[in-house]
């Protein structure tokens, strides 16, 4: 893989990312710390799996049920921790605007609460990125590409970084909807992310199956567009219901 | 539009102190993995190269050395190197005691000469080497020339434009992380853990000599000559109009110690500044900003006590040069954070190590750094005295590199290969 197809496949796992880094998350400062400690905390997740799974890898069967049961787990873990990352959120939370009591600054907007839950989930997103699949390139520097028997059309790290890409989208609103169904006491968005999750990591054992990631990619992309599309909408709603709130206030 | 109209919060602001110490320590970390994987690309190091520098004085480690052998050699070497940083310090705590501030100075000039113009032109040269840059020695010898004057003139003068001492700073500390990285493999992961206890102990226990050296320069109230890198402090919104005052403030706190002094008397006793050679308008300025900021009861307002602590850098190479650095964290006097050298350099180094294994340990073993970092930050906001900045940051990196290169690796591996994720 040349150098030139390296950071092709780079920014097409971490281009929007990337922008989104630029225009929202580096103008402050808090953001980027929060973008940092969240990427190391998926990291430390990342370390405790491995620390589990690294006796039983690699597995000797071909059968899919030990690559599963790897799954549940892994999903498992981290949804545990999106649950512990809230609470310490919350905590920030007051810790923040007593501070900014203090200094006679307003308290944090909701514009602000959604920002910094978007940088959590960033976080976790160029977590996933970065150890999947930017981690794997450097070492493939050279004339040749690689390719996997399972899925031989397209290059091996063309179609990790496009899983990648699906990732970090879901990764990232799934963590602005998660955080916004804990603070409202909302079911149906605190159900959400864990779902979105779990149905994502179980379409990739799709791949496990000869030429099974023609189908298990597309399906992957259905369940971004649609965390999206959720992120989007529950963002509107309440936004519009603030706004309508502090009109009837004023 | 609605947005314009509400007042900030803090969210704006809040963390930039630690943002702004955060991104020249990565920016050096970065240079440093960028030089090695261009400089060492293919060839190991660990058996070919066996030059004698002070780190690899008590034992020569060849990679036909057996497992045991190898860590007894470390050790060695490491407890060699503690113990010439030890008598180094002292050395330095016992000139400074001696009032000898100007020797030091010259001193820490003279270390920065030999780093950027013989380290730096050497590597410039084996860059000129991998990439067939076409350029003659005459161009190159004037950009060298050039090149280091600004640097040591930067490093002597504490007027010049910060950008440039911050980058010199940075440069500096590149170059000898990268000459660090250049050792056998076991002695560098002996080196920075041996380090890192060693700052421990010199900055927290109470006759380490960084903490006689922190105490001394309290006593007199004096600044350590050293090389420490100074971010740019945080000065809230005060409405007078951005660049031109911050810098102003920047400027008279890091200045002359008389200035600093007088600056901050007069303040007190709210009589007129002298001027040096600067408008009445500008001093006015600063005048009103520093009031404001001793009167506001903000989180941002300046302690006005300094603490810094020092460790001295041994490194010989073959033109047998000595580099003054300065490690630890502390407040300067204007509230800005202040990092020594030293911690720059080792931080580097462990990342620059985990780069000669692979990328995937670079990843984890910034972000252990990075957390050590905001971990020490943490703790100085909390205790207010000066703390080591090494032992969290470098025993986290240890730990997250062994724990990545034995564990990580070949779990993410398995899941990719077979293009499972989640």
């Amino acid at each position: 893989m040349t150098v030139a197809a390296g950071i092709g496949y780079t920014l097409l796992a971490l281009g929007p990312s990337l922008s989104l880094f630029v225009a929202v998350i580096s103008r402050k400062p808090f953001l980027t710390l929060t973008l940092l400690s969240s990427t190391l905390v998926w990291l430390m997740s990342l370390i405790a799996l491995s620390a589990v799974w690294r006796a039983f890898l690699p597995f000797k069967t071909a059968t899919w049920w030990p690559y599963s049961l790897l799954i549940l787990t892994s999903v498992a873990l981290q949804e545990a921790l999106r649950l512990f990352l809230w609470r310490v959120n919350k905590r920030m939370e007051e810790m923040l605007d007593a501070y900014a009591d203090r200094v006679s600054k307003p308290r944090l907007y909701i514009t602000d609460k959604m920002q910094i839950a978007l940088a959590g989930g960033m976080g976790h997103g160029v977590a996933h990125a970065v150890f999947f699949c930017i981690s794997l390139l450097t070492p493939a520097f050279g004339p040749a590409t690689y390719y996997v028997e399972k899925c031989s059309k397209i290059p091996f790290f063309l179609v990790s970084s496009i899983m990648a890409l699906a990732f970090v989208t879901i990764h990232t609103f799934s963590m602005v909807i998660a955080f916004n169904g804990y603070s409202e006491g909302n079911k149906k968005d605190q159900y959400f992310a864990p779902v979105v999750h779990l149905a994502a990591g179980v379409f990739t054992l799709i791949n496990l199956a000869s030429g099974g990631c023609v189908v298990g990619i597309p399906l992957l992309y259905v369940m971004a567009i649609v965390t999206l599309v959720h992120c989007g909408n529950t963002v509107w709603r309440r936004l519009t219901d603030n706004r309508s709130m502090e009109t009837n206030l004023q | 539009m609605e947005q314009n109209r509400r007042p900030k919060t803090i969210l704006e602001t809040c963390g930039e102190e630690i943002i702004r110490i955060v991104t020249p320590v990565s920016i050096c970390m970065l240079l440093v993995v960028i030089l090695v994987s261009v400089l060492n690309g293919g060839s190991s190091l660990d058996d070919g190269l066996s030059f004698a520098t002070m780190a690899t004085m008590a034992y020569s480690e060849s990679s036909s050395d057996s497992i045991w052998d190898k860590i007894k050699g470390a050790l060695l070497n490491s407890l060699v190197f503690v113990a010439v940083v030890t008598v180094a310090t002292f050395l330095l705590v016992l000139l400074f005691y001696l009032n000898c501030t100007k020797f030091l100075k010259y001193y820490m000039g003279f270390s920065s000469l030999l780093v950027l113009g013989f380290m730096g032109g050497e590597i410039a040269l084996f860059l000129i080497k991998v990439s067939n840059f076409p350029i003659d020695c005459f161009t190159f010898a004037v950009a060298l020339y050039n090149f280091t004057v600004v640097g040591v003139v930067a490093v002597f003068i504490s007027k010049m434009a910060i950008f440039v001492t911050q980058a010199y700073l940075v440069v500096i500390g590149m170059l000898v992380a990268y000459w660090f990285t250049l050792l056998p493999e076991w002695t560098t992961w002996g080196l920075l853990v041996a380090m890192s206890l060693y700052d421990l102990a010199a900055v927290l226990l109470p006759g380490g000599p960084l903490r006689l050296l922190v105490e001394l320069a309290m006593a007199r109230d004096e600044d350590i000559p050293a090389l420490v890198y100074e971010a740019r402090p945080v000065i809230s919104d005060a409405g007078l109009g951005d660049g031109v005052v911050r810098r102003r403030v920047w400027r008279e706190g890091r200045g002359d110690l008389d200035e600093d002094q007088r600056l901050r008397s007069d303040l007190v006793s709210d009589s007129s500044l002298r001027t040096y050679g600067e408008s009445e308008r500008e001093i006015n300025i600063v005048d009103a900003e520093e009031g404001r900021a001793l009167g506001r009861d903000s989180e941002l307002a300046a302690p006005l006590i300094q603490h810094i602590n020092i460790r001295m850098n041994s490194l010989e190479n073959a033109v047998s040069g000595e580099n003054l650095a300065l490690e630890g964290i502390g407040l300067g006097s204007s509230g800005a954070i202040k990092l020594g050298l030293g911690d720059f350099i080792f931080y580097s180094v462990l990342v620059g190590r985990a780069a000669m294994y692979d990328f995937m340990t670079v990843y984890a073993c910034y972000l252990a750094v990075i957390a050590g970092l905001g971990i020490t930050l943490m703790l100085l906001a909390f205790y207010q005295k000066a703390l080591p900045a090494l032992p969290f940051s470098v025993l986290l990196g240890v730990l997250f590199y062994l724990l990545t290169r034995l564990l990580l690796e070949t779990f993410v591996v398995q899941c990719s290969i077979n293009l499972l994720m989640f």
